[in-house]
């Protein structure tokens, strides 16, 4: 039986980054991963990833996972694919199943990077054909290009479940709502706004209740939940979906750890059962370490940075030289990485575990003015979280974007050094930069923004203007259309000026109208239908079609509907009259005027 | 803006431009009405659009009547869908004296020709079971009543007068008119000077201040009154209801959404067109009294206008005896819009025969004021 140095089960992120460190000082290691592609959930991650910019942010999963294969092909690193370890047993021996075919290999040296699978959610008819987990339609579509379904209910707000709503919309699917038990977003916010803007709605304290159909998924009942996570009662609601998908978390993959001695602890805010480690990721048995999210759910940057350190321990270990400096160095950057308010679990779980992180302050940065009215292409930044990325600022040739040493802080961006050459836009990950410039004499706005759905639009062709929360605004015109290598391409389009700030997102122009005033659920051909009668007052507009008489009071609605009259009056709409603000500014219910025993 | 006008009509709200559409109509060419702001500004976009017959003087009741006529082919003389339904009106009695009056009234009405019919509290209930029929001695119940949007009605006159030809200055205000030798000459405006020999002034609540730059007395000013409109609900009241005793009138509109109002205490005048939160209260106390139901529906928005008040609270409708061709018909006391096709008729024969003759207005004078003063009580 062959001893390796050292052995790697998992070729995802952290199994590879281990990989290539130990192939790197030359140390003799065998990769042993069961998929037939190498790359664990990278091969199937379609979007820019965050991070330090040293650490492939800005790059798509899928072409990490390509460039680290190609790296690790470089050194003597053995890679076995296709091989499904079966069991750990004793003297350091790995059982596993390669073509049919029992293989045993022996380590002196462990690293386990099995990751993680995805937790289940109990419900009526949970077990229809139809409820996917989220890993699943991912590997199905992004991998072997089949389509599970053409409208889908997503449940769980977490980046994966963001970033899954956002790819199924890409391959043309339907996304009808993404539900969230809790009463907050549990992903990143640029993700949730990029998949707002494309119109899908996020429900809050919503949970899956029943799935319906005989054969396969028809669609679901939702309701909303207490903060006990009850369902309340009457509240149900049906979707018609033929997809239910379930994204409500990661749990570690710890059996092999177990078999190989090491210890297990319950630590929710790591995921659940994880394995002891301390800080260079060395088990509870001294020649086995474990990276990435079987050590703790987070994401691949940090997996990434794992398996780095867990290599260089284990080269320190068997070749007795000293690695500390750049050990220091990795260990530095992870607890960089890992003191945002974002990573707070983590934070917490570690030191449930001894793993003390230093804190970190994250720098207050300057602010400049918002906005120089002077015509020129800048940048605005809408990246309001504390993330760890730092992409902005890394490709930024004019030092215009500041984020500094803490790349946990927010980017602040001095309008006066941007040339608005749009290379951060390119490489956010959040799709969170767009470029704006507004002309004043001529009352026209450009706004270029990151657009990644196929097929382009054409220049001078006219799309819908969308919000940010995917509600029409106005029409565009498409001006420039600039293809980039890194498939976030960009369009330039041009609009009323007024609505610069408003469009986020840019959309063909679909068959049925769509909604201006969503209270009263009027239309653009609605309202187009009456100016074209000849009523071009607003106010005389309003009462013949109810627009902005609803609940809202108009707040939506109101400059979208003087959009329409600008434009086919040709009147600015700073000259339009725009109506009265009349109370209550909310809407409220009689009974709140009653003394407490009359109600 | 023509700049000669065989007719000026200044006021753009139902009744002027009711009166503009009956002229062109009748064949009168160049007639020109201005409104200072947009159409529906006034009162007539501000009120609660019922429409109703059963008044206490036979002169309200006739011409309702007729209005009611000529609201149920508004669609076709007209055009425009004004969201028109005849859901009938309920007016309830809390008191011996109220009673009494509902009986005469009743019987007046009949008279008339109305359709109308007493009821009594048990047949209120069989009929509306949602009403909390305490305290309720009769109701006095006509299902050719009903209601409209007075706003799009208001705007589909103005495009019908368009479309005759008719010159509808919005956004135009009249800032003079012009005599020479005792006889009008024309009208001054801010976008410019209109030629003519007869005005007609049916500015509301501000027609007094448009009679004084020619020095006709007319004895109307504006009385601010409130209203409020809620948020659709699904559809359950057919008729308006009004509550003298409760002051109030509620009524439900094509979209769902409740309008109601009621008479303020101490109105303020015409000029402030304010909103006050305690109307608001008042209102919240009495309707969720008197409709259960409303407690968790939600109060979207408010707004006030001007009731242009006449000392008997019914319209005045005439020549000036102190400049020939001038001719107001003002003084609706919040009822204009549901007289408006009706008055608009009667006016429009006036200035091409004389007087009326459709319907004999006569009783609409101003020298009824010279005699004692019989106010009409049916007013929230």
């Amino acid at each position: 039986m062959k001893t390796y140095d050292a052995v790697i089960i998992g070729g995802g992120p952290a199994g590879l980054l281990g990989a290539l460190t130990l192939g790197n000082h030359g140390v003799e290691t065998l990769l042993l991963d069961e998929n037939a592609e190498i790359g664990g959930q990278l091969v199937k991650q379609t979007h820019k990833f965050f991070g330090d910019h040293e650490h492939y942010a800005s790059v798509r999963g899928f072409e990490i996972a390509k460039k680290l294969r190609t790296e690790v092909e470089k050194t003597q690193v053995k890679l076995s694919t296709s091989s499904t370890v079966i069991g750990i047993y004793p003297e350091n021996t790995i059982a596993y199943v390669r073509n049919d075919q029992m293989e045993k290999v022996r380590y002196k040296k462990l690293l386990i990077a099995t990751g993680a699978m995805e937790k289940q959610l109990p419900f009526i008819n949970s077990d229809l054909p139809g409820v996917y987990g989220a890993g699943a339609i991912q590997t199905l579509m992004n991998q072997y290009g089949i389509f599970p379904g053409k409208r889908f209910l997503i449940v769980g707000s977490g980046n994966i479940g963001l970033i899954l709503a956002y790819q199924l919309v890409q391959a043309g699917a339907e996304v009808r709502a993404i539900i969230e038990a809790l009463g907050a977003i549990g992903g990143y916010e640029v993700h949730s706004n990029k998949v707002k803007r494309l119109g899908i709605p996020i429900l809050l304290n919503h949970t899956v209740l029943k799935a319906i159909g005989d054969e396969s998924v028809q669609g679901a009942v939702i309701a909303r939940v207490d903060d006990k996570f009850n369902p309340v009662a009457g509240t149900e609601k049906e979707l018609v979906v033929d997809t239910i998908c379930i994204s409500v978390g990661l749990m570690p993959l710890t059996e092999l750890a177990e078999q190989a001695q090491c210890k297990i602890s319950y630590i929710p805010e790591l995921g659940g059962y994880v394995p002891l480690r301390d800080v260079r990721m060395r088990t509870t048995n001294p020649d086995v370490f474990v990276a990435g999210d079987l050590s703790s759910i987070e994401e691949a940057t940090t997996a990434m940075i794992e398996g780095k350190i867990a290599a260089l321990q284990i080269t320190e270990d068997l070749e007795k030289i000293d690695l500390e400096e750049e050990l220091n160095e990795e260990l530095k950057t992870i607890s960089l990485f890992r003191s945002g308010p974002k990573s707070f679990k983590i934070r917490a779980g570690l030191e449930k575990m001894g793993i003390k992180n230093s804190k970190i302050e994250v720098p207050k940065v300057t602010s400049f003015i918002k906005r120089i009215e002077d015509g020129k292409v800048r940048a605005v930044i809408e990246c309001d979280e504390e993330i760890p990325c730092n992409s902005c600022e890394s490709v930024c040739k004019f030092d215009a974007i500041k984020i500094g040493k803490n790349l946990n802080a927010k980017p602040v961006l001095d309008p006066s050094k941007c040339t608005g050459c749009s290379l951060c836009m390119l490489s956010c990950p959040g799709l969170a930069i767009f470029m704006e410039s507004v002309d004043t004499v001529t009352h026209k706005g450009t706004l270029a923004l990151p657009y990644e759905f196929l097929p382009l639009p054409k220049v001078e062709e006219k799309m819908w203007g969308m919000d940010r929360d995917g509600n029409y605004v106005c029409d565009v015109t498409v001006k420039k259309v600039i293809k980039s290598p890194n498939k976030t391409n960009i369009v330039h389009v041009e609009m009323q000026d007024e609505f610069v700030d408003m469009v986020r997102h840019i959309k063909f122009p679909q068959k049925e109208s769509p909604f201006v005033c969503r209270c009263e659920e009027i239309t653009v051909e609605e309202i187009e239908k009456v100016i074209d009668s000849g009523i071009t007052d607003f106010e005389e507009l309003k009462r013949m079609t109810r627009v902005t008489m609803g609940p809202c009071g108009g707040k939506n609605c109101r400059m979208i509907t003087l959009g329409i009259l600008s434009r086919k009056t040709g009147i600015p709409i700073s000259e339009l009259s725009h109506g009265t603000s009349r109370p209550p500014v909310k809407p409220v219910e009689f009974s709140i005027f009653l003394r407490r025993d009359e109600k | 803006m023509i700049k000669e006008a065989s007719a000026v009509i200044i006021g753009g709200g139902i009744i002027g431009s009711s009166i503009a559409f009956n002229l062109l109509k009748m064949g009168m060419k160049d007639v020109s009405i201005f409104e200072r702001s947009y159409i529906s500004s006034g009162s007539t976009g501000r009120c609660g659009g019922g429409i109703r017959q059963q008044w206490s003087s036979p002169m309200n009741v006739r011409l309702a009547m007729r209005s009611v006529k000529l609201f149920e082919n508004f669609k076709i003389d007209v055009g425009n869908d004004i969201e028109y339904y005849q859901g009938g009106y309920l007016l309830l009695a809390y008191t011996d004296s109220e009673a009494d009056d509902f009986v005469k009234n009743v019987t007046m009405q009949k008279a008339q020709g109305l359709d109308v019919e007493l009821l009594t509290p048990l047949m209120i209930k069989e009929k509306f079971p949602f009403l909390n029929i305490e305290g309720i001695k009769v109701g006095s119940w006509c299902q050719s009543d009903g209601h409209a949007n007075p706003q799009i009605a208001n705007i589909a006159y103005a495009i019908a007068i368009r479309k005759l030809g008719g010159d509808f200055n919005s956004h135009t205000e009249v800032k003079g008119i012009d005599v020479k030798n005792g006889e009008i000459i024309g009208v001054e405006t801010d976008k410019g000077f209109v030629s003519t020999h007869t005005v007609i002034d049916t500015a509301g609540a501000n027609s007094a201040k448009i009679g004084e730059m020619v020095d006709v007395k007319i004895p109307v000013y504006g009385e601010r009154h409130q209203i409020l409109i809620t948020e659709p609900v699904n559809h359950f009241l057919d008729p308006l209801v009004i509550n003298f005793n409760h002051n109030y009138y509620v009524r439900q509109t094509h979209h769902g959404s409740l309008i109601m109002g009621q008479g303020d205490k101490n109105p303020a005048p015409g000029e402030d067109l304010g909103n006050t939160i305690e109307f608001l209260e008042e209102m919240a106390a009495k309707m969720t009294k008197d409709f259960p139901l409303l407690k968790k529906v939600h109060i979207v928005r408010q707004w006030s206008g001007a009731y242009d008040m006449s000392p008997d609270a019914q319209p005045v409708i005439d020549e000036a005896h102190e400049l020939s061709r001038f001719i107001y018909a003002t003084g609706f006391s919040g009822h204009g819009f549901m007289l408006a096709p009706a008055v608009g008729e009667a006016v429009a024969e006036m200035v091409i025969h004389g007087k009326s003759m459709t319907m004999d207005i006569s009783n609409l004078k101003i020298d009824r004021f010279r005699e004692k003063v019989e106010k009409e009580h049916n007013v929230v």
